[in-house]
């Protein structure tokens, strides 16, 4: 034995969500980050858009019963983390994390657009927990920003994987909010880059 | 320029592994990313303690079917420290091996004194305990005969911690023939809990379940909420 050798734990193994996260436990979560609450009137600040998805598996059928999560900085960059607590530019009434269960693989994010920091492009980290996979993650961008063409996260990819991250503006709603749709396409053709946060 | 991290492995006779289970190698996330890869959940709900008591509806009800047990243990990360103020959620089956989950269509017996749901939150030390009903196996490949053995899932969330994961009980013959417990090899043991006397006449059995949170993220912000 190698007494240098750090004496870390092994870490529990991660397993799949199974089918059935009892959705009581998301009743508390949000998939509007632009309401702090339905019949309040505060408001994060930024622009307000939306981003509709859908889950897809091998054989091009949505992916059902899936636990999902986002996370973006506010409409300045700024994550909301304890790193950040006393940011000038931190906006009380933006938290950033959002999460439902998706019972049809559709999903629909009401947001603030996310500000960028330094060299990155705006983007919302996704989190996708369900039956078959543990934990995957990767990030959506939005179609038609400029720093997509110099994102470091994005360049590090081959270029023909780019473009299966960047949600594509669809119009307005009625609300006359942008509107942003991407598939997530969990295995086989146009599979999207998921990204490794354990050896990275 | 980055490189590939992990590639993922399909869980065998798993349907749901093979919808699902990316084909490409993972990405390995740049430096100058690093960091947006780490959400940090702050918010976190205020808890009846009778959430911990997934045995009964509420107190003054009575105790659903099957075995009452105890699940405790401590959350850290891989040094040992403590996660403190961690949600954990808690999930399973009955003693018959049906969820209440409206889309479990199984056709098990359900128990009307089972809800099958919990949750705590994790004390100073990152410890935690809860009572519930030991879950029943259940046919998941009625078609191949392949079973669910025996589990508890919980889900982490807190600070930069995340963690989904299985609790299973040593000894359950249907462990073998699992999946994900094949995925995991030797690392399985890590996922099975060591079983106590709870002390107690009405609790069958107490499970000693330690949870350590890996990866950067786990401790990205000091977890003190
Ligand atoms: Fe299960």
């Amino acid at each position: 034995m190698n007494s240098i050798t750090p004496n870390k734990r092994p870490a529990t193994n991660e397993d799949t969500c199974g089918p059935y996260f009892p959705d009581p436990f998301c009743d508390a979560d949000r998939m509007d980050l632009v309401e702090v609450h339905p019949g309040l009137v505060a408001t994060a600040r930024g622009t307000p858009i939306v981003i509709e998805g859908r889950l897809i598996d091998i054989d091009g059928n949505l992916g059902n019963g899936a636990v999902l999560e986002f996370w973006q900085p506010n409409d300045r960059g700024i994550y909301r983390t304890p790193a950040h607590a006393d940011h000038p530019d931190i906006d009380p009434w933006f938290d950033g994390y959002a999460r439902c269960r998706s019972k049809d693989g559709k999903f629909s994010l009401r947001t603030i657009k996310p500000g960028a920091l330094a060299d990155r492009a705006p983007n919302v980290t996704l989190t996708i927990f369900s039956d078959g996979i543990s934990r995957l993650v990767t990030q959506i961008f939005l179609e038609g920003e400029a720093a997509n063409a110099s994102d470091p996260l994005l360049t590090s990819l081959p270029e023909p994987l780019r473009s299966r991250l960047i949600a594509k503006s669809t119009g307005a709603n009625d609300r006359g909010e942008q509107v942003f749709s991407i598939d997530v396409v969990m295995a086989g053709n146009n599979e999207t880059p998921f990204f490794d946060d354990l050896e990275s | 320029m980055t490189g590939l991290g992990r590639l993922l492995s399909i869980g065998p006779t798993d349907n749901t592994s093979r919808e699902r289970t990316p084909r490409q190698p993972l990405q390995l996330i740049p430096e100058g990313a690093r960091e947006s890869f780490v959400p940090y959940s702050r918010v976190q709900p205020a808890l009846l303690s009778a959430e911990a008591d997934m045995t009964r509806l509420a107190a003054d009800l009575p105790r659903a079917a099957g075995e009452a047990i105890e699940v405790s243990g401590q959350l850290t990360d891989e040094f040992g420290r403590p996660l403190r103020g961690v949600l954990l959620e808690i999930w399973n089956a009955n003693t018959f091996g049906r969820y209440t989950h409206k889309e479990d269509a199984s056709g098990l017996p359900l128990d009307p004194n089972f809800l099958g749901l919990g949750r705590v939150l994790t004390d100073q030390d990152g410890k935690y305990r809860f009572l519930t009903i030991r879950p029943g196996a259940y046919l998941a490949r009625p078609d191949i005969g392949r079973w669910r053995p025996k589990h508890i899932h919980m889900s982490v969330r807190g600070g930069s911690s995340r963690l989904v994961t299985q609790m299973y009980f040593a000894n359950d013959p249907h462990n073998d023939g699992d999946p994900m417990r094949i995925l995991m090899g030797d690392a399985f043991k890590h996922n099975v809990a060591g079983e106590y006397d709870a002390g107690q006449p009405d609790l069958a059995a107490g499970y000693r379940f330690d949870i350590v949170v890996g990866g950067r993220n786990a401790t990205f912000f000091e977890n003190d909420l």
